[in-house]
């Protein structure tokens, strides 16, 4: 088991440093610091900011620098202000610097970091919650009436509701819930935008943002949750059950469920990542200063060193959980244990 | 090739799917007005940003607001006022056109001499709405009504199918056709689609078969590459990707698209290409081909590859909708298609447009593109029962 | 394994096969198996550990065994349809005349010998590929080797075709639009495509019917006698084998544990192991006693064999030096040998 889990360990490290050699390059395209500075810049300004990124030295070198950056975990740094009694008197001085945002003057990757995880997990940790819930009990009863009416009802929806484009139904839910809504009954219910911290607030702020999310997640989330039933209950044991005599839905919730867990879960595992990173266009559209909304700044003000170490802790977090995911899953089914 | 494929199991099992058949219907309408956008009948890119009519104007079920009406008089009424009062006002007249709808009159003081009065009474109606008197007054509507029927004998009808249809959808805040625009749409929508999916199917099945059949080096290499790109949330590859052209040579055209598009889509047919011929791999008659003689290359190409063309096409169908959704994603964010109308332009312009009520462009973007994309889900699905009943 | 060992009766091979068309000498086909986390070679399973056989020109040596004895790995080994891990194949295609190891030849110098050597494989529904009409599943080798074209290659695919009791019709349907047996009758088209001298049949009459098989086999027969082919045929029952073999080789667990004319294993079984094989056919006749030797206990796994005999975990008979060497081959006459402790040589 170990050693699985070691070999997968030991697989993924090139596939990372796969993953930030793709990066870099991609970024490097078009000159970052002639981005940044826009066309009117000073050749000294352009140097200036060059050098003081390390954007001046051979690839290979900038390469191994980042590389180390990230094993150092150097990007969780916030700037840490030390005052040391100086000849002058009093002068603050930054003792550890992380890595500096280029359109966020003072600000660190590690600052945003921070700050901007939790608005994006209280979005997409309850979607998934109630995603969950809602495909699972959906595709059971699909199971359940399969081939019937409300089975083929509910598929139809999902079909139907998997063809239009989550944007369209971030803007007409912005557009009734918040804004009709609010009119209709006089108050503010849902916030159009924005966001606060603090659990008396979620509802207002994040709700949402978190049923659309939920919406569109159950079209596709459905049907292959009612695949995996259909699946199981076509299996032997589910007959030999039924042979036993006992009620279908015993069988259900009993032997069906349990064994449609391990694919269940093993999908939602595979989600993990994305949890993390919230979701860019419901930050972006309804202003939650969320993980995804800073990448998204940061790409669009050509804010390059944020770009690269987000985009690069993303990877990272994604590899970690497809490890995860493997290892769930090896532990759950021996099969993949022995190869 | 074509006769063997017709007459498999799995075709014959997806022609008698009625729905899959009309979705393939859906679809081929949607081909057909391609190709002939195409070639340039219907309707040409530049035509898509020409004035049509007034701003925001409702499309044809919905009965516009008396705020509305007027706001459209007075930009028909102003739009020959102000090109006779110009200083070429000959040649401004003659220059107006709103797709087929010409002046009636040609002479400039005529222009003038008609539309003054009806001035009067528009500035009258326009107070009166003010004052919110107007439907207290019994007579202001019918004389809106008049003067509405005075003001489109001021230009001439449209001529032909497509000038009939051009304010069918409304139009937008610059006064452009949305319908006209939504169909442009369907043509960048299915070059998108097609040369994305294409591609990236091709591309993902070469990768994909070698790696299966020729192991080793070969494998883990185009492992370790899909591996890594997967490794990319699939939005952020596609704006990092799409970044990459920005203030480049190839920015305003669909290059940085079909880069992204390609780059991102081939991990999943190359996947499932992959698996699968690792099993065909082991079946028996390739190594009957092997006993008789044939060289793996040839075994790869001409033994393998074919067995693996159903899912070839389910991938195809299924990334032609990841290619449709997200052109409108990343035109969205401004990343995507730039210098002409596209599903994604017109929701992203809609946007603004929603907040005053006005739902026309979205929803034409929208179920446009709905009616594409649901047939080929339900097609992806038939082909999926057809050929491979073990998917999910 | 030295000529002159080999000679002397070290070995199962028949000796009084002079001449053969093909000769396995110590034929090794072993799968590695890797352990830990950088995989390490930490053993292998032994599907075939060194067997030896002669096939003379115009007969039948049959390979039989239980599932899992490397019976099928064997037949695909021999024709590099796997890679040998050790032995040679030698190959005398003319009476007489010089011989080559097929084990050592390049890749496109064995492609040469390849229309020479062909198979027939046992599961009629994946041995054809299901996209090709049958005309190309038998017409493409001939192609390839350059050896019809056009309309010659079309009567070259109906004579086959009509040689193995289908109609030439056949030749633009495609697999699925036949039955096992007919599927069959295609593989058997296709391996004869090539004017082969040897045919591996590998299970080729396992998956049909008890009726079907009948005609395959009568086929085969025929088809032997006019196209003057050797055959290795591959099977795990005897009563199948025995009109169709001159020879009889028995396998277990990747070593020939018996070998001698179909005549000395039906009537005088030596090894136990054949004993109870020939013991489990059934045989229509009512009034002889049932002695059906009922072997205990499982097939042990081939990565790690019992020691000595193989089959002395099974064996009815086993007494303490079975587990100590693993037995020689005992010469019962020219033609009939087993690998038993327990046997005295007859001559």
């Amino acid at each position: 088991m170990w050693t699985y889990i070691l070999r997968r360990l030991l697989y993924s490290i090139p596939v990372y440093l796969g993953i930030v050699l793709l990066l870099m390059a991609c970024l490097r395209v078009n000159d970052p610091v002639a981005g940044f500075l826009g066309k009117g810049a000073s050749e000294e300004a352009y140097q200036a900011k060059k050098e003081s990124m390390g954007l001046d030295r051979p690839f290979v070198v900038q390469y191994f620098d980042f590389l180390r950056q990230l094993v150092t975990f150097e990007f969780i740094k916030v700037p840490d202000e030390e005052v040391t009694a100086s000849e002058d008197g009093g002068a603050a001085v930054l003792r550890s610097r992380g890595i500096e945002s280029w359109s966020q003057e003072g600000r660190t990757v590690g600052q945003i970091l921070r700050e901007s995880i939790i608005p994006s997990i209280s979005i997409t940790v309850p979607a998934l919650c109630f995603t969950l819930l809602i495909s699972i009990v959906i595709a059971l009863l699909s199971a359940y009436y399969r081939g019937r009416l409300p089975d083929k009802l509910m598929m139809v929806s999902a079909v139907l509701g998997m063809s239009i484009s989550f944007l369209v139904y971030i803007i007409f839910g912005q557009y009734w819930a918040a804004y009709l809504l609010n009119q209709k009954l006089e108050l503010e219910f849902f916030a159009v935008q924005g966001y606060e911290p603090g659990a008396a607030n979620w509802a207002h702020y994040c709700l949402l943002p978190v049923l659309i999310s939920t919406i569109v997640a159950m079209g596709y989330d459905t049907r292959f949750y009612r695949a995996v039933m259909v699946e199981e209950s076509g299996r032997d044991y589910i007959i030999t059950a039924r042979a036993k005599g006992s009620t279908k839905r015993k069988i259900m919730f009993v032997h069906m469920l349990k064994n449609a867990m391990i694919p269940i879960i093993t999908r939602v595992m595979s989600t993990l990542p994305f949890l993390v990173m919230g979701s860019i266009l419901l930050e972006m559209y309804f202003n939650i200063p969320g993980m995804g909304r800073a990448l998204l700044d940061s790409i669009f003000s050509n804010d390059f060193p944020v770009t690269q170490m987000l985009v690069a802790v993303f990877a990272g977090i994604f590899l970690v959980s497809v490890i995860l995911t493997d290892v769930f899953y090896a532990l759950v089914d021996p099969r993949v244990r022995l190869s | 090739m074509m006769r063997r494929f017709f007459r498999s199991r799995g075709v014959r099992k997806l022609v008698r799917d009625r729905l899959a058949m009309v979705a393939l219907g859906v679809i081929s309408i949607y081909l057909a007005l391609f190709f002939m956008m195409w070639c340039g009948f219907l309707v040409e890119k530049e035509e898509t940003f020409e004035r049509v009519g007034a701003n925001t104007e409702v499309g044809f079920f919905e009965e516009p607001t008396i705020e509305q009406r007027l706001l459209y008089l007075e930009f028909y009424l102003d739009n020959l006022y102000s090109a006779a009062d110009s200083r070429t006002p000959e040649a401004s007249l003659a220059a107006i056109d709103l797709y087929g709808r010409l002046p009636t009159l040609t002479d400039p003081d005529a222009v003038i001499e008609r539309i003054d009065p009806l001035w009067e009474v528009y500035d009258e109606l326009v107070e009166l709405y003010e004052d919110d008197a107007f439907s207290d007054d019994p007579e202001s509507l019918p004389r809106l009504e008049e003067l509405e029927a005075e003001a489109a004998t001021l230009y001439t009808e449209p001529e032909g199918l497509m000038g009939r249809l051009a304010l069918a959808l409304g139009t937008d805040r610059q006064g452009r056709s949305i319908f006209l625009r939504a169909l442009y749409s369907i043509k960048i929508a299915v070059q998108i689609g097609l040369v994305c999916a294409l591609i990236s199917v091709a591309i993902g099945t070469i990768l994909g078969g070698a790696a299966a059949f020729f192991g080793g080096v070969v494998d883990h290499v185009i492992v370790w590459l899909y591996s890594t790109f997967s490794a990319i949330p699939y939005i952020v590859l596609l704006m990092v990707l799409a970044a990459m052209f920005l203030g480049s040579a190839f920015e305003g055209t669909l290059v940085p698209v079909y880069t992204a598009f390609c780059m991102t889509f081939w991990i999943a047919p190359c996947r499932v290409i992959r698996g699968e011929v690792m099993k065909l791999r082991e079946l028996e008659y390739v190594q009957a081909a092997t006993a008789v003689g044939f060289g793996r290359g040839r075994i790869l190409l001409k033994h393998i590859i074919p067995n693996t063309t159903h899912l070839m096409f389910i991938n195809f169908s299924l990334l032609f909708i990841g290619a449709i959704k997200a052109e409108v994603i990343l035109s969205f964010l401004n990343l995507g298609v730039k210098n002409e109308p596209s599903w994604g332009v017109m929701i992203k312009q809609a946007t603004q447009e929603v907040i005053s009520g006005f739902f026309w462009q979205i929803g034409a973007a929208t179920v446009f593109m709905f009616v594409l994309v649901l047939a080929f889900n339900v097609l992806s699905d038939a082909l999926q029962d057809a050929f491979d009943p073990k998917h999910v | 394994m030295s000529k002159a060992a080999f000679e002397a009766g070290a070995s199962s091979v028949d000796l009084t096969i002079e001449d053969p068309l093909l000769e396995v000498r110590d034929l090794k086909k072993y799968f590695p198996i890797r352990k830990g986390v950088f995989a390490r070679h930490v053993g292998d399973v032994k599907a075939v550990d060194g067997i030896s056989f002669r096939v003379r020109r115009n007969e039948t040596l049959s390979l039989v065994g239980e599932s899992g004895c490397g019976k099928t790995t064997a037949g695909r080994t021999l024709l590099r349809l796997l890679a040998p891990t050790g032995g040679s194949a030698l190959y005398r295609p003319i009476p007489n005349g010089p011989q080559v190891d097929l084990f050592e030849l390049s890749n496109a110098k064995m492609r040469g010998f390849r229309s020479d050597l062909q198979i027939i494989f046992q599961d009629p529904f994946a041995s054809l590929n299901p996209r090709m009409p049958v005309s190309m599943i038998i017409g493409e080798a001939l192609r390839v080797h350059g050896l019809a074209r056009g309309a010659e290659l079309e009567d070259r695919v109906s004579q086959l075709l009509e040689r193995v009791g289908l109609r030439a019709e056949a030749r633009n349907r495609f697999p699925h639009e036949f039955s096992g047996g007919q599927r069959q009758r295609i593989g058997i088209a296709r391996a004869l495509a090539l004017n082969p001298r040897f045919i591996v049949c590998d299970e080729a009459v396992s998956a049909l019917d008890v009726s079907i098989q009948a005609q395959i086999i009568n086929l085969l027969k025929d088809l032997q006698e006019e196209f003057n082919l050797s055959f290795l045929f591959i099977a795990h029952d005897l009563s199948v084998v025995k009109y169709l073999s001159d020879r009889i080789a028995v396998m277990y667990l990747g070593r020939i544990v018996e070998t001698g004319t179909t005549q000395d294993i039906f009537e005088r079984a030596a090894h136990p192991y054949t004993q109870a094989l020939l013991s489990a056919v059934p045989r229509p006749d009512p009034t002889l006693a049932k002695d059906r030797i009922v072997l205990q206990g499982d097939v042990p796994s081939p990565m790690n064999p019992p020691s000595g005999c193989h089959f002395r975990t099974r064996c009815p008979l086993a007494e303490d030096r079975c587990a100590e060497t693993y037995p020689d081959y005992v010469r019962l006459s020219a033609t009939h040998s087993a690998a038993c402790h327990l046997i005295q040589p007859e001559t």
